[in-house]
């Protein structure tokens, strides 16, 4: 079976790799790249907890293969703090008691940002139906709806 | 001691690993690797009862990449577990589960390891399986156990064939109960299996080194017990195996006992390399330690005015092939079935059942909900009969402070009342049935914080911060955070100051684990103790250098003031380093032990709940007669905290442990057919999403433990206890019936509603 | 899970290698689907051929007759203006398809050659006489989208053919579509049951012209209920008809009890959801009217 010579585009960054083409993003960023902050769990975009962004858009990096990722931007949870700075939402998961086990964390975090950019002002109801692809088991939900919203808000305060 | 007004304890201060968690570099077990580590997998019993004919490997061990496979033969031949000790780590003749490991793999990648699986051979031959209880408990039923009489058990058990406990609470005479009695009121009750749903997978990666000593990285919630029950499986010393825990990604009771660290280690030590075994999500649905399913028998005695004078209950749990927590459970079930009511006669037994099934263990207030459903339901039932409001009958019976509990221990700072006044409240009682197919419920419950002991290290550093190495586990719940902020409450530094260091068997001193809602608690215990070690030789030297009296010192600011006169802790650590050995000191803490009296309980492993929790839940829900939907317009819980250590996080278990409970109570359940799971996989294990949870709204009620710091008790299980019977209460006023299993679906309302004749 | 891994850059060359491979190969569009059943050892395919260079196949052409190209994702079928109108249900059933994060990348066509008897925009699509394109190196052909689907996981789909699209008519005045999905919990759901509705009403919006049920995960296949269809076209639509057109809907399906719920369970979800689907119809109709 041939490798595949990809070049992927990881939190602005080129790697080149050299893979099976059977390997998920997921298998890519968390045992040759070393970027664990994407999270495994069920492996079959159950759970939500390896959502990436992909051309700023929220996916499972567990049933995407490396290979459709060629040519594309990838975030994930460890390019969005910007030199040392935390971003809103990750400022805000702390500040409204919304982190517990903080395994979901990245991939809601992301979910929430990729929403957020397309829905400035959204309801609680919205905030839950964007992150509903995304299971947490410890906090219920609750102050990761109001961690969302207040980003939200303070974005449009800021306008 | 605080001074009057609390700076750290008391308030929601930010919890100290949520940057590393926020940012993605928080290294969970699932996360660690060592270069040239290897892929481990298990290879599990396809047969729910059966006995190895053969078992060949040669074909998996000739693979490429493949380095070690092992079984039975490989392994010492040990039986170890909790209170019993049954467990082996592979299957030797017989296999008793689906899922029951067998064999175990080492290779290169995981694809060399999937193929190794596949490739090992095994030839079984079919024995009746046990399938559920009734099976189980039935004359002549198989037995799982051929040899349960020799195995070694904690002497207080009441073995006897399918049957690994039989724990049991006498009081009074419940025969002459039920002759007062005015009414009397019989139900049984069934609950589903559910999985504790955390979504990091066990994992474990295992490492020896020359001096053959083995370190082991787990998300084990329990190092110290791991450790422990690794030396006996692999017949060393304990102190030549060290259990580290990077960090855990949930636990709720599913990662306290050995899942995977065995397997790593013996693979690591055939192969000479690190390796890395982590469980999927077929793996956790199929072969983990979920929460028992059960069968509950209640008989309740009333007088016609709503006094209680009788309470006969049995309650079955499907412990599955292997005992697992089931003893303890068991016994700590009785006090549920009790409930917080007083009654002067009483007739109580808990069961742990083996069947052909999963071993279950123990999750989130093991037998809370499922007793606790019972129990609560039928006080529905009988309020209903006597035509009482469900909020009179229960404070009526209700415990208050100084009452006895049903062991007979005294108890103290109950805080039940305000908690079933308060949710009342908040729901709105006084109008029960607001729309057609619109009801409310209420359930009220009791609940441990767990005893044993935790010590912990307490460092002043020469710039001021204070390390703080504790045995304990952080899950998620803050707990050490919550230990860190009475740390700093104590020393008059702030948290910012504090830098944890936890769960390294190998250099952090003894914790009892993050289990039974124990390790704020506790920890936060173990560092007030330390910092009373600490004071004298703070306030030695700081005498010395203010030539000040040592009575005259005290603890503010990151200084100690006396006389007008103030010297740093960073001064004093600097000098102690140069002159002392530095300014450390140990804690260690364990509950003193509840006085119950011992003539009331046989087969009992948990005779007393410590510093008990009390808790209301209120639920408003609305159900579309013709799907039988549920949606929940509001729920309310209040619960007894003791203190209020950092109220957001408190917040955070219960609207966590609600999110749970509504899972068990509405739409969660391991489903077995002839003893195979049908629904391994998340598609259909049906955990909550955003959209199925409504908010809860947290009343935080206040009454001080006498043992608690700053009278903190437990709170991370009890949240998780009453959902499910305030939902079938809230359900029965909607609706007029009184559903008896678990989970209430949408199905089970609408066929029952149509059956009804709706 | 080893094969070979082909990006063919235009139609005409996925068209040959899925020809050359046949059943040794996989399309791979989103992968949503077919990645999942790889990892479960159902789908062992030697080639796979992905498709997500191959350009023409994710535009949506609603001018008149509508066309969506096969790897249109869920996510742009929900976002597509032209649909928030009658043709509602497409969003109603695009917008349930599991989270956002497979909404993002699952498409129209992935999900029809799939043919899971619970998809949930199949139904809506069957209710709109919607018709598939398939391209072989042989030529196109199209078929209604009824009869391609066959059974539980089979379509017509021979193995040298490649779906390229599904096409519908335009609605006629006075129609409107809904769809309703009935699960266990509120998101990330296999329906449990699901239906899908059109109606075209008369003038006078008291009567049906033309009506449409479609009913997920109640036979092996996504099933029309043809006999409640024609029991209601040219009756007045009371809640007297839609109830006995949901009997003949309810006799018309075959569904099984399984670990999600039992036949009878599924029977009542169908009585229950076919008339509140057409009474969505009848209310969107009048709505759109006034």
């Amino acid at each position: 079976m041939s490798k595949l010579a990809l070049t992927l585009t990881i939190n602005g960054e080129r790697h080149e790799i050299l893979t099976e083409p059977h390997r998920t993003l997921l298998d890519v960023l968390r045992a040759d790249l070393g970027l664990t902050g994407t999270k495994e769990n069920c492996l079959e975009a159950e759970c939500g907890v390896c959502t990436v962004l992909l051309d700023g858009a929220a996916v499972n990096a567990c049933i995407l293969l490396a290979a459709q990722c060629q040519g594309r931007a990838v975030l994930t949870i460890e390019g969005l703090a910007r030199h040392g700075d935390l971003h809103p939402l990750q400022r805000a998961f702390i500040d409204h008691g919304a982190v517990q086990c903080g395994y979901c964390i990245p991939g809601m975090i992301l979910s929430a940002q990729a929403y957020l950019q397309e829905h400035p002002s959204p309801t609680e109801d919205d905030v839950r139906a964007a992150l509903a692809g995304n299971l947490c088991r410890c906090t219920g939900y609750q102050k990761i709806a109001e961690a969302v919203l207040a980003v939200a808000r303070d974005r449009s305060a800021r306008r | 001691m605080a001074t009057s007004e609390p700076r750290v304890v008391g308030k929601s201060l930010p919890r100290m690993d949520g940057a590393g968690k926020v940012t993605g570099t928080a290294v969970y077990a699932a996360d660690f690797a060592l270069p040239g580590m290897l892929v481990g997998k298990v290879f599990r019993s396809a047969e729910p009862h059966a006995r190895i004919m053969r078992l060949d490997t040669a074909r998996a061990r000739a693979l490429p990449g493949v380095r070690a496979v092992m079984t039975a033969a490989d392994v010492p031949d040990v039986r170890y577990g909790g209170a019993l000790k049954d467990e082996t780590v592979f299957a030797r003749s017989k296999v008793r589960y689906v899922g029951q490991p067998v064999a175990a793999v080492a290779a290169t990648t995981p694809e060399a390891a999937d193929a190794a699986l596949a490739a090992i051979e095994v030839v079984y031959e079919s024995l009746p399986a046990v399938l559920d209880l009734d099976a189980a408990l039935a004359p002549g039923a198989p037995l799982i156990h051929e040899e349960w009489a020799s195995y070694t058990a904690i002497p207080i058990l009441h073995r006897d064939g399918n049957v690994c406990n039989r724990a049991r609470i006498v009081v009074g005479d419940v025969e002459r109960g039920f002759e007062e009695a005015d009414r009397i009121f019989e139900h049984r009750f069934r609950t589903g299996m559910v999985h504790q749903g955390y979504t990091e997978p066990r994992a474990a990666v295992a490492a020896w080194d020359s001096s053959g000593q083995v370190t082991v990285w787990s998300n084990t919630q329990l190092p110290f017990e791991v450790q422990n029950t690794l030396a006996e499986i692999l017949q060393m010393a304990p102190s030549k195996i060290r259990v580290v825990v990077p960090g855990i990604g949930g636990g709720f009771g599913g990662k306290l006992r050995v899942g995977v660290e065995h397997f790593a280690a013996f693979l690591a030590k055939a192969t000479g390399r690190p390796v890395k075994v982590m469980t999927t999500s077929v793996e956790e649905l199929t072969a983990a330690y979920p929460r028992q399913g059960t069968v509950v028998e209640l008989k309740t005695g009333v007088t016609k005015d709503g006094r209680i004078t009788a309470k006969a209950g049995r309650i079955w749990f499907d412990t599955g092939a292997f005992a697992g927590s089931g003893p303890g459970v068991a016994s700590v079930a009785t006090l549920v079935l009790a409930g917080p009511y007083k009654i002067p006669n009483l007739h109580l037994e808990g069961f742990a059942v083996y069947t052909n099934k999963t071993n279950c263990g123990s999750f989130r207030a093991p037998s809370g909900p499922q007793a606790n459903f019972a129990v609560e339901s039928q006080m529905d039932v009988i309020a209903d009969a006597l035509d009482l409001d469900p909020l009179e009958l229960r404070l009526k019976n209700i415990v208050r402070e100084g009452d006895e509990g049903p062991t007979g221990q005294v108890l103290q700072a109950v805080g039940l009342e305000e908690c079933l006044r308060k949710a009342a409240a908040a729901i709105g009682w006084r109008d029960r049935r607001p729309a057609r197919w619109r009801g409310k419920g209420l359930a009220c419950g009791w609940w441990t914080t767990t005893g044993g002991s935790s010590g912990v290290y307490v460092k002043i550093n020469p710039d001021g911060t204070v390390a703080l190495n504790t045995g304990a586990a952080e899950i998620g719940t803050a707990a050490l955070t919550g230990a860190a902020q009475v740390l700093a409450e104590e020393l008059g530094v702030d948290l910012a100051d504090i830098n944890v260091v936890s769960a390294d068997t190998f250099s952090t001193p003894f914790d009892f684990g993050a289990q039974g809602s124990r390790t704020a608690f506790a920890v936060g215990n173990a560092c007030r103790a330390a910092v009373d070690d600490l004071k004298g030789r703070i306030f030695a030297l700081a005498a010395a250098q203010l030539g000040v009296s040592a009575d005259a010192c005290h603890l503010a600011d990151k200084h100690v003031l006396a006389d007008g006169k103030r010297i740093s802790l960073a001064d004093l650590a600097r000098l102690s380093q140069q002159t002392g050995g530095g300014l450390i000191a140990q804690g260690t803490f364990i509950a003193p032990p509840t006085a119950y009296d011992s003539k009331r309980v046989d087969g009992h492993v948990y005779p007393a709940f410590h510093s008990p929790s009390f808790h209301a839940h209120a639920v408003d829900l609305s159900i579309d007669p013709e799907t039988g939907d549920v949606t929940i317009h509001k729920y309310v819980v209040a619960q007894d905290v003791g203190f209020a250590m950092n109220p957001t996080y408190i917040e955070g278990q219960i609207e966590g442990g609600v999110a749970q409970g509504l899972g068990q109570a509405l739409s969660e359940e391991i489903v077995y057919e002839n003893g195979r799971v049908l629904n391994a996989n998340l598609t259909d294990y049906k955990m909550p999403t955003t959209l199925d949870m409504p908010r809860v709204e947290t009343i935080l009620v206040q009454h001080p433990s006498l043992v608690g710091p700053y009278g903190a008790k437990g709170v991370g299980e009890p949240p998780n206890i009453e959902p499910p019977a305030a939902v079938a209460n809230a359900v029965a006023a909607a609706t007029g019936l009184r559903l008896t299993s678990l989970p209430i679906t949408a199905e089970h309302i609408a066929l029952a509603l149509r059956d009804a004749g709706a | 899970m080893s094969f070979e891994y082909h990006e063919p850059t235009s139609l005409a060359e996925a068209v040959a290698l899925g020809a050359r491979f046949g059943d040794d190969g996989q399309f791979l569009a989103g992968g949503t689907d077919l990645i999942i059943q790889m990892h479960r050892g159902k789908l062992r395919p030697r080639h796979v051929v992905s498709l997500h260079r191959v350009s023409g196949l994710d535009a949506i052409d609603a001018n008149g007759a509508v066309h969506v190209g096969a790897l249109v994702t869920h996510r742009a079928l929900e976002r597509f203006p032209a649909f928030r109108g009658p043709l509602r249900a497409l969003v109603e059933g695009a917008e349930v398809v599991g989270g956002h994060q497979v909404r993002n990348v699952g498409t129209v066509g992935g999900n029809i050659v799939n043919a899971s008897p619970a998809a949930d925009v199949v139904p809506v699509l069957l209710t709109l006489d919607a018709s598939v394109t398939c391209l072989s190196p042989g030529g196109e052909r199209t078929l209604r989208l009824e009869d391609f689907l066959i059974g539980s996981g089979r379509t017509a789909r021979r193995p040298d053919e490649l779906l390229t699209g599904v096409r519908f008519a335009g609605l006629a005045p006075q129609s409107a579509t809904a769809f309703l999905k009935a699960g266990r919990r509120r998101a990330m759901e296999i329906s449990v049951v699901c239906v899908a509705g059109r109606l075209t009403l008369d003038a006078s919006g008291e009567r049906c012209l033309e009506a449409r049920i479609a009913l997920g995960a109640v036979a092996p296949r996504t099933l029309r209920a043809h006999e409640a269809e024609r029991f209601l076209e040219h009756r007045a639509l009371t809640a007297e008809t839609l109830r006995e057109a949901a009997e003949l809907a309810v006799a018309a399906c075959q569904p099984i009890s399984d670990v999600r719920a039992s036949a009878r369970y599924r029977r009542l979800l169908v009585e229950t959801l076919v008339p509140r689907v057409l009474a969505r119809c009848v209310e969107r109709v009048r709505e759109q009217a006034s």
